[in-house]
């Protein structure tokens, strides 16, 4: 299996949205960039290929799709992933949901440095991960 | 002078127009408190926050409206015991301020309204909550009848319960499960749950009993043009609809 990260390259709202929140909850962020994390069976240029062929998930006007060298958050990044297996949507027709694996906030401070895994963590503990649902991932 | 309810507008709160004009159907004296007017929230004696999509849902459902400045206030209120009724999107913030079931800290939620199952989409469907503890157990439920059914619509994506089972196990054991799903005779079964809500639930009350969130519209289900039982004669509420819920909400500011 293979990762992906797809986020946006025009201006994200929610990520802008976080940065602020985060910043008012004492957490010193600049700025937060969020994408989605897929897996896939295929490797190389060929998943480049088929994520951009999948307009479910990718739209070329507006999102970025970039291979993850491994299956774990970059440096100042923290994966947030739900605590339930994913439900089958019995509205499709694999019977497999359409979700990413996590959603990739990183967090970056002054001069463009990512932030500590102990900012990270309050992030997360703060704002990002309701444990109820979620987990954090760093 | 009667209580003062505020009906607080976050950026994307889209039932407020509605929840104000049942308030006031219901005798409440109730005004909108846009999100610009935080400072003026605190001279309220109980809220009620609406439904919608509060800051679009950003990161999660209520997530970023559970630390708007607005909730600051209607936390520290909550703790001085001041009545506060979710609704919805309302429900789903009160949940992430850890106003309900309240069973851990402020903002460090231990349950969420979350997505939808097993088909995790958009629902909008007609339901009936029925009460599930003692009216007295919450201020704002106290004027029912005991097993009280009210009528109301689901109409959200995201209002499945759900928690670690420890945290599932201390809501039904501390009594906070106040609403489940049922059948209009209350009848109580999976097919009356119209989102796979872990324990059929469709509303939280907290410890002390004045902070009640629950996932259906009541106030969609309480003028006789938009009810669906009607039973009453040309009166402009229906006594059968959900206005019954804000009617014991109002009540409970009189006494």
């Amino acid at each position: 299996m293979t990762g992906v990260a797809i986020g946006l390259k025009i201006p994200d709202n929610t990520a802008f949205t976080a940065a602020v929140a985060l910043r008012r909850l004492g957490i010193a962020v600049e700025r937060v960039e969020r994408s989605e994390i897929w897996f896939f069976e295929d490797q190389g240029s060929a998943l480049i290929e088929r994520v951009k062929a999948d307009e479910t998930i990718f739209n070329p006007n507006k999102h970025r799709v970039t291979l993850l060298d491994e299956a774990v958050p970059r440096s100042g990044e923290v994966w947030i992933e739900p605590l339930e297996a994913r439900l089958p949507d019995p509205s499709t027709s694999s019977g497999e949901g359409r979700r990413p694996a996590a959603t990739a906030w990183r967090l970056f401070g002054p001069n463009e440095a990512t932030l500590d895994r102990e900012s990270l963590a309050a992030a997360a503990e703060r704002l990002l991960c309701n444990p109820a649902i979620e987990r954090a991932v760093y | 002078m009667s209580a003062r309810i505020a009906v607080p507008v976050f950026p994307g709160t889209n039932s407020e127009d509605e929840t104000l004009r049942l308030l006031r159907d219901c005798g409440g004296n109730a005004e909108l408190v846009h999100w610009s007017q935080a400072d003026s929230l605190a001279q309220y004696d109980a809220y009620v926050l609406s439904g919608g999509f509060a800051y679009e849902d950003r990161i999660r459902a209520g997530a970023i409206a559970a630390h708007d400045r607005m909730m600051d206030t209607v936390i520290e209120a909550a703790g001085n015991g001041k009545l506060v009724f979710g609704i919805c999107n309302g429900a789903q913030i009160l949940l992430e301020a850890g106003l309900v079931p309240g069973t851990g800290s402020i903002r460090r939620p231990t349950a969420a309204f979350t997505r939808n199952a097993p088909a995790p989409h958009f629902v909008c469907r007609h339901v009936y909550l029925k009460l599930a503890i003692e009216p007295a157990r919450c201020a704002i439920t106290a004027a029912l009848p005991e097993d009280a059914i009210v009528p109301a619509w689901a109409a959200h994506a995201e209002g499945r319960l759900a928690a670690a089972p420890e945290h599932l196990r201390e809501i039904v054991a501390g009594g906070h499960l106040a609403f489940i799903y049922a059948h209009s005779t209350g009848a109580v079964d999976q097919a009356a749950v119209p989102n796979g809500s872990a324990l059929g639930c469709a509303g939280l009350v907290n410890r002390e009993g004045n902070v009640l969130a629950i996932m259906p519209h009541p106030e969609r289900d309480a003028w006789n043009f938009n009810h669906l039982d009607r039973r009453e004669g040309d009166d402009v509420l229906a006594t059968s609809g959900g206005s019954a819920l804000f009617r014991s909400f109002v009540q409970a500011l009189a006494s």
